[in-house]
Formats: C-alpha cells, structure tokens, sequence
C-alpha cells in the first residue's frame, strides 16, 4: 500500500513536472537562447569549465538589462559529446522558440550545420573550425575567436619566426614538423590540413601524423614514433589533458621538440598537469587567459564569483573567457538586430552579426568582424608560450596583412 | 466462428495457422490503425520536436532490430553493433558522394536508394567477417569478439583510412538536396520521418518473415542448444553466419538511414556506447521478441525525452539538474536495466503479451 502511494506520488510528481516544462516554453517578453555543452563528455575537461562561464555570462547581460531591455532566457544542456544526443537537444531547443544557439563541440557544429542553415537559427559554437566560416557554405555558423585553420598557421609561422633562426641546425637544413591529434575527432583533424599547407609553403619537412586519443593518459608508443623521425617541432591539436599527457611522455621520453598547441590544449591547466615538461609549449590564445589585465576582464571575475563562489578563482580558466567571448558578440548582434526591428534568424545575422567591424569584446581577443561572404571573426591570432611559470606573449600574426591574397582568396573555409 | 474476433483461448489447430499475420479481421483492423497512426497521425498532429523524437526512436529501433536478432533469436551475444551501423553509413556516403553515377540514375534520384542497399550488403559482409570466431567461441568470448570489431572499424578503418578518402578531413557533409529517392527530396524532419517508418515497416515485415520460416526456426533452435540442433541437422556455422549477415545489413540501413537525418557523417557519430545503449534498448523491450525491440527503443528515448523536460523549469532553481543531466541520463539507463532485470527480466514485451492475453482469454482470465 506504502509503495503505491509512494510510486503515485512520484507519478504525480513526474506529471506536475512535465506540464510545468511544456508551460515554460510559452515566455512573455524574454528572449529564449539555447546552449549545448559538454561537462560530462570526451572534452568536459575544457568544456565545464565554458559551460559556467557562459551561464555567468548571460546572468551578467540580464544584469545589464538583456537585450534593449528585453531578459534573455538561457536554457542549456549537457549533451555529453555525443553526436545522435546534440541532434535531440538541438531539436528540442528549437521547439523551444531560441532564437540563437551557443553550441559547442566541432563534431555536432559540422553535424548540425546543414540544418542549422536550412533552420536559419545563428549557431555560435565553440568550435572554431574554419569549414565554419564559408557562408556560402555555412551561413548561421558563427564564433568570435580566430578559427583552428588560423591558429595553426599562425602557430607555426610564429615558431618560424621567433623559434627556429635560434636553433643550431637553422640555414643547414629544413626543420622537420608533425602532428599529434585524434584522427576521429573532427575537431582535432579540422585544421591538419592547412598546417601541413602553411608548413610546405614555410618549407618544414613533414612527418608521419600520430593519433593520440583525446582520452590518452599514455602515449609513449606514439613518442617512440616520433623519436625516429626527430621532428623539431610537433603540433598537438588535443584537449589540455592529452595534451599534457603527450608532452609529458615527450620529456620523460628524452624526445627533444618543441610544441605548438591549438587553443583547446592550451591553457592555465596544462603547466599544473604537465609540470616541467610544459616549459616553452607555445600555444594559440583566442582571448586573454582569465584574470590577465584587460579591458572587461574585472567583469568576467566578478561574476565567477558572486555566481559560483564555489569554484576557487585559481581555478577557472581561459575556458571562461571564451565563453564570454562567444555571450558577448551574441548578445551584440540581438541588441542591434532588436534595435533594427528584427530576431528573426535573418535578421540577427545580417542586422546583427553581419554589420560588426572590428568589434572590441575587450577580453584580449583579435577585433571582430563578420560579413556576408566571410565569416572568419579575426585575421589572426596572438601566439603565447608557457615561460618561467607565466604566459609569455610570442608573436601576434596576422595572416591577412602577411599573405592577403592567399586570405582573401585560397583559405576561406578549409 | 466468426471471422472478426478469434474465440476465447488457444485456438491454433496447426502451425501455419499459428504463424498466420492476418488471424481476424480484429487484428487486419489493429494493424491499419498502427499504420494509421505512425504514417499520419504522428507526422501529421504531432510537433516538430516530437516527430524528430518519434525519429530518433525509429533509427534506435532499427539499430535494435539486428541485435534483437543477434543475441534474443540466434543466441549470439553481440556489444559492437554500432560498427556495423558505420559501415553502412559511410558505405552508402562515400557512394552517393564519391561515385561516378550516371546522370540518368542521378536524374532519377536513383543514387542514394541503391546506397542504402549498398550500405546494407556492405555492413552484412563486414558482420559476417567479425561474426566468424562465433564459429569457435560463444558466450563472453563472442562479446569480446564482437568489441574488437567496434574498435578496428571506427576507430582505425573508418578513421584513419575511409575518412581520408575524397580529402574531406573527418567530418563528411551531403550538400542540400543529395539525398534523393526518384523524385522525393528528403531535407526536413517530416520526410526523414517518412523514409525511417517507411525502412523500419520494412526492417520489421522482413525480420518476422524470416522468423516464422525454416531459418527462423533455426536460429531459435540454435539459442535454445546448438548442439542439439546440430544433431537435429541443422547447419549451425551456416545459420550462425546468416543471422550476422542479416544484423549486419539491417544496421547498415539504419546506418545509411542515419545520413539523411544529419547530412554529415564522422566516425564520432558511432561510438561503443551506442552498441551498450542498443543491447540496453533490447533488455529493456524484452529479450526474443521483435516488439521488444521497438518497445525498448519507445522506452528509451521517449522516457528520457520526458525527464529531460521535466527536469526543465526545476533548473531555474538548481542550475546543476540541467549541467548534470547526461549523469541523470545514464543513472536513468543503468536504473532501468537493474530495475527491469530483476523486476521484469522478460521486458515490456512480455507486459504487453500478458494484455493482449488478458483481453484474448477474456470474460475468463483468471
């Protein structure tokens, strides 16, 4: 008897739950955003700590009246990295009326992306991958950092520039160059080819790839590998905790190269896990790491913490910053398309987005700008390495005004 | 007797009456009226959301199906079911992406149904190569097998070879309007529905065919004991290889199914635990039963739909429901399995065989 009274409760419970869910979607005068991140996943180690921060982002922007004065209403979910998973969230935030979505992963964003377009919802994901940035191609898919395919050229060019003219072998013969990075991940994989483009055009010799799973915790066998090709310099295109586990391998292993590192394996974790080995591991840094000393930066850590006192402030990571990053030019594009009279996903892109020029988000990150035909936020990317316990700046390269006629007309989208 | 209701009881004289699809016209009526409602009252009454839901459930159904086969028909326990799936996605992407097709079969929207074929031959080919250390072993030793076939086809054929192929990088995308069959352009969640229930009626009319002939009979005797139907004359390795084809080629349909859905295809779409999740589906619908397979997919996307909604207007007031949803989700599934496995170990389907009994023996079901 006990126990059906209690199951009816939970029945009843479960209901009540339910109709209260299907009544939040009808919302008066609040702007419903949605968000898909991963904090459980292959990636969450990078990806919680983006999920609070861009939670904390859209609290700050209510804060700040929403968008010309209408509240944003920002629903998110934990889609734990897993493609069929992003596809329901996805479809559920859309009957959900949002009109933006904060995605986050490459694999769902390219997944995604072709109903995205013919949904005509703006994607503002955390990947940054550039066969994202071809409107022809992917009209709604946006981001504020300099996309993967950037980042690795500019990685690799800064390493030329400033790196390779100390070495003892420089003017005698190519440096030798090869990539780390998990094959089956979209993400790892989408800027592969334009770094071997940009390294055959700055006249590396390449190696053979190693696959190093964004789970790896041991990659000694890939080491050994790569210790018979000697490579002077090694691309790791992981998360923070492969890619530690890598370089670590690498300095116990004796295998004597230096690191760039796309961006997702770059941050304020990588010299805890990877201790010694992480001296000198340059890397590609969309915004400025969190707290460093810029313009709105005293923002981003006021709101960690009177949101999530919580989580310690030496704990929170660059993760944060480029959520804001992505929260910041969204809620720009809704302000000026409000103003402009239309949300619709049209009218968000090409009276919102499309009309930024050199957007300042004020959080260290190149200036911004969107248009039609090119949906690359940024011309380059600031190249910082890990030196004597600090980010050091190493060189900010900008591709447009070094190569602009391979910008403007080869490297669009790839 | 009369020829709309079956009398009271066990009323089969013979086998074939038994096995019969269309026992009254009760049951010709019950089928329209599923038919009825899968092909209009779902994609006609119900919102966007819930017929990519009712999508979703469809494509898990189909990926079930063959497990169903595998392990609750022929005995053969399988974990690497979401290898085969793959295979028949990329098998049919690659062909309607990378093969010179005539114009005249592109004219004709030819090209991506013939795919689905392909992609389903495909699969049962690359099913019966793993499936053949079922030969010598059985039991945990086949699962391990089976395992080992999810990890050389995703994770090192279909990724370090298939998708290098065409120098797409990892992620293949089907531009708009690819996906064609004769003048039907599949490109929105309605016709995707249309072309999965159209493939699952299919999937299911086939597998229950198959079930009630000689080689169902087979199989079934070879879960029961093989030895025994080894001795009653019954080929077990040629019975055992058939099964993993015909798992094999109904996930490479499901797998081919599942392009059109997305358009885009990269081997992060066929994890193990999509394998674990259909052997989960299967537990939970009901072990040797066709319905079991769909019940257990209902189950499991419908339910956790339901608790993700519900979960909704409580993340105003804790935030973490929502963050730690996908935990909530795979303690629901381990739940449901624990629970359904001690409480109800012979699945939904036996729920629903008991009321259908109810009402067969009824005014005397006691």
């Amino acid at each position: 008897m006990k126990k059906s009274i209690l199951l009816s409760f939970l029945i009843v419970a479960l209901v009540g739950a339910f109709l209260i869910g299907l009544s939040t979607n009808v919302i008066a005068a609040k702007i419903r955003v949605g968000g898909m991140m991963d904090t459980t996943g292959a990636t969450s180690d990078v990806g919680k700590d983006y999920a609070i921060g861009m939670a904390e982002a859209f609290k700050y922007i209510n804060e700040q009246g929403g968008v010309n004065g209408k509240q944003i209403k920002y629903t998110w979910f934990d889609y734990g990295y897993r493609i069929p998973e992003a596809i329901t969230k996805y479809k559920l935030l859309k009957r959900l009326k949002s009109v933006a979505i904060m995605g986050w992963g490459t694999g769902d964003t390219e997944a995604l992306s072709p109903t995205v377009n013919k949904d005509k919802i703006p994607y503002v994901s955390a990947s940054y991958s550039a066969h994202l940035t071809d409107p022809a191609k992917s009209r709604y898919n946006l981001f504020f950092s300099s996309d993967y395919s950037t980042n690795a050229r500019a990685a690799i060019t800064a390493w030329f520039d400033k790196k390779w003219p100390s070495k003892p072998d420089y003017g005698k013969r190519k440096p030798r160059f090869a990539c780390c990075y998990m094959f089956a991940s979209p993400y790892c994989s989408a800027p592969i080819k334009a770094i071997k483009d940009q390294a055959k055009m700055l006249g590396f010799e390449i190696g053979p790839d190693q696959d190093v799973s964004l789970f790896a915790l041991d990659t000694k066998s890939q080491i050994m590998a790569l210790k018979e090709f000697k490579p002077d310099l090694l691309w790791h295109g992981n998360t923070t905790m492969s890619v530690s586990a890598t370089i670590r391998d690498a300095y116990a292993l004796g295998l004597n190269t230096d690191w760039i590192v796309d961006n997702w394996g770059f941050d304020e974790n990588l010299p805890r896990l990877a201790g010694d080995a992480a001296e000198g591991v340059m890397g590609a840094t969309p915004c400025a790491f969190f707290g460093q000393n810029y313009k709105n930066m005293d923002i981003v850590v006021k709101m960690a913490k009177k949101y999530n006192p919580g989580i310690p402030l030496e704990k929170r990571l660059i993760r944060t910053v480029q959520a804001w990053g992505d929260a910041l030019i969204t809620w720009e594009a809704l302000k000026r398309a409000d103003k402009a009279g239309d949300l619709s996903g049209p009218g968000i892109m090409t009276k919102g987005f499309e009309t930024m020029r050199n957007f300042d988000i004020g959080l260290g990150a190149s200036p911004i700008s969107f248009t039609a035909t090119d949906h690359r936020p940024t011309t380059g990317c600031l190249i910082q390495e890990w030196k004597n316990g600090k980010f050091q700046v190493v060189e900010r390269v900008d591709l447009k005004k070094r190569w602009p006629e391979k910008w403007a007309k080869e490297w669009l989208g790839w | 007797m009369s020829n709309v209701w079956l009398p009271c009881g066990d009323y089969h004289q013979n086998y074939s009456d038994d096995q019969g699809w269309w026992q009254s016209r009760f049951i010709k009526g019950k089928m329209i009226l599923l038919l009825a409602v899968v092909f209009v009252a779902i994609p006609v009454l119900a919102p966007d959301y819930w017929v990519g839901v009712a999508t979703m459930v469809g494509y898990t159904a189909m990926g079930a199906l063959g497990v169903q086969l595998l392990i609750g028909y022929a005995g053969l326990l399988t974990l690497g079911h979401a290898a085969f799936i793959a295979v028949g996605a990329y098998t049919s992407t690659l062909l309607v992406l990378q093969f010179p097709w005539p114009h005249v079969f592109l004219n004709w929207g030819l090209a991506y149904p013939l795919s689905i074929l392909a992609g389903g031959l495909a699969a049962g080919l690359w099913s019966v190569l793993f499936g053949l250390p079922c030969v010598k072993v059985k039991g945990f030793y086949l699962i391990l097998t089976t395992m080992a076939a999810q990890f050389i086809t995703v994770d090192f054929v279909l990724t370090q070879y298939v998708s290098q192929i065409g120098g797409r990088g990892q992620a293949f995308s089907l531009p708009p309007g690819t996906i064609k069959i004769g003048p039907w352009v599949v490109d929105n969640d309605f016709e995707v529905y249309y072309l999965m229930a159209i493939l699952l009626t299919l999937m299911v009319i086939v597998l229950a065919n198959l079930l009630r002939s000689k080689v169902g009979r087979a199989w079934v005797a070879i879960r029961d004991n093989d030895i025994a139907a080894g001795a009653l004359g019954i080929n077990i390795v040629w019975y055992k290889l058939l099964a993993f084809f015909v798992a094999g080629f109904m996930a490479g349909v499901a797998g081919a199914f599942w392009v059109s859905n997305t358009a885009a295809l990269s081997p992060e779409h066929f994890p193990w635990f999509w394998s674990l999740w259909l052997v989960g589906v299967i537990l939970i619908g009901g072990v040797g039963s066709i319905q079991g397979a769909i019940f257990g997919s209902i189950f499991m996307v419908v339910i956790m739909e339901l608790l993700q909604i519900a979960v909704l207007p409580l993340s105003d007031y804790f935030p973490k429901l929502l963050m730690d949803f996908a935990y909530i989700k795979d303690m629901a599934f381990g739940l449901a399995i624990c629970g359904f496995l001690i409480y109800e170990p012979n699945g939904l389907a036996y729920r629903w065989w008991q009321a259908k009994n109810y009402f067969n023996l009824w005014p005397f079901s006691y």
